[in-house]
């Protein structure tokens, strides 16, 4: 392969691989760093390409490497990230302040529902063990096949197989007993609450029914609810979306507390 | 080497008695890939997923680690136990100073594993808290079928 068409490959690609390292490391700065590293390392190796997996899963392979090797000296997060990250962005009039001026002048700044459940689980799923939370990512979200995410890992596809059914069993339980939107019970509101605060002019039911998920929740079943938000994740991205800026300033809002919280939890 | 209860139906436990000791045994042939069995066995956050005998582990199942198990069999109690032997993939035993629990994985020439559990629990004070103690059965049975669930579920996805 030439360098030229490995170019061309790799910016098709470019826009997945972002979001991917995105999602997985929750730090803008980690993502642009990594990608970057993985078209160095890549195109370093291209005379090792042997055409064994499509350029799609070696370049993945190579970042996913990348990425493991950032995100293994990190603490995982923990399950209520959300409760954590509300109440400390409650206590800072800073956070709110830059985020209504984002809201108000950005062209990436609007504010949606559908782009916060994904957000959320961006956040969320960083309280699984890393292996699982690459799994769903590639499977769910990229659409790698269970052989492809195998080479990617450098896992048995029956390890693969594990790591999907109890990182995907694990997240429905944890929505189940979290998500409002899912369930009456669940104790999480959160994108109604931001809903009122950045759209004070809309019914943020009338909203919230507008979204498959919400629409189908009463019906139940929970692998079904599971795949809806899954398809949210997969028709957004989160560096070019209309509400980009927003919920980029909000992760990184979300990162810095949770990397506090555990540096004190640590001692 | 690894003792393998005889004569007992697969997946039955079997309990052995005498005056300082009690013993139970469980063994079942998994049709899954060892190294899921393996993971299974030593995720100590996943358990309460899979088995419904574990309410929590607390800790992490690696050599010389401390965890905290709380059990169905006895949910007041939080059981802290160390790992005491730990062959990737062969072998896991956890225990304390009254007993010790041992989990072997032996792959079976046809394919697939046979798993099995054993519990020694005694010594010089055993016969004081002797009727204390539930029997272990129950619980061994529903370990090894809920192991086996979790583990062949994992052949049947794409």
């Amino acid at each position: 392969m030439t360098i030229e068409t490995f170019n061309q490959e790799f910016e098709s690609n470019l826009g997945a691989l972002r979001s991917y390292l995105l999602r997985i490391t929750a730090s803008v700065r980690d993502a642009e760093d990594l990608a970057q590293d993985t078209y160095i390392r890549a195109a370093g190796k291209l005379d090792g390409f042997r055409g064994e997996s499509s350029l799609r899963t070696w370049i993945f392979t190579i970042a996913s490497n990348l990425a493991k090797d950032n995100l293994r000296v990190r603490k995982r997060w923990t399950e209520n990230i959300t409760d954590i990250t509300r109440a400390a962005a409650l206590s800072d009039q800073q956070f709110f302040q830059e985020a209504m001026q984002i809201r108000m002048i950005s062209p990436q700044g609007q504010y949606e529902a559908r782009e916060h459940i994904a957000f959320c689980f961006t956040c969320i799923s960083k309280s699984l063990p890393l292996e699982q939370q690459l799994c769903i990512f590639l499977k769910e979200v990229y659409e790698f096949r269970v052989a492809e995410i195998a080479t990617i890992l450098g896992a048995t596809e029956a390890m693969v197989k594990y790591y999907l059914h109890a990182g995907r069993s694990k997240m429905i339980g944890i929505f189940d007993g979290r998500c409002a939107l899912i369930n009456k019970e669940g104790v999480c509101h959160q994108c109604s609450e931001l809903n009122g605060i950045f759209n004070p002019q809309q019914n943020t039911q009338e909203e919230l029914m507008k979204i498959d998920l919400v629409r189908e929740a009463e019906k139940g079943g929970k692998e079904h609810l599971f795949d809806l938000r899954m398809q949210i994740l997969r028709e957004i991205d989160p560096f070019t979306s209309k509400a980009a800026e927003l919920q980029l300033h909000h992760l990184e809002h979300n990162r810095q507390v949770m990397e506090k919280y555990s540096q004190e939890e640590a001692g | 080497m690894t003792t393998i209860a005889v004569g007992t139906p697969a997946g039955k436990a079997s309990t052995v008695k005498s005056a300082f000791s009690r013993e139970t045994s469980v063994s079942i042939s998994i049709d899954a890939d060892p190294t899921v069995i393996w993971a299974l066995l030593t995720n100590a956050a996943d358990y309460p997923r899979w088995n419904s005998t574990v309410i929590s582990i607390e800790g992490r199942i690696a050599m010389g680690e401390m965890i905290r198990l709380k059990s169905a069999l006895d949910p007041k109690r939080i059981f802290k136990l160390k790992v005491k032997e730990l062959e990737t993939g062969k072998k896991l035993v956890w225990g304390d100073a009254m007993g010790q629990r041992v989990y072997t994985l032996i792959k079976n020439p046809g394919g697939g594993v046979t798993f099995s559990m054993r519990e020694k629990i005694g010594g010089p004070l055993f016969p004081l808290f002797a009727k204390m103690i539930p029997p272990f059965d129950d619980s061994f049975d529903q370990f090894a079928a809920d192991l086996k669930e979790e583990a062949e579920t994992m052949n049947s996805k794409k």
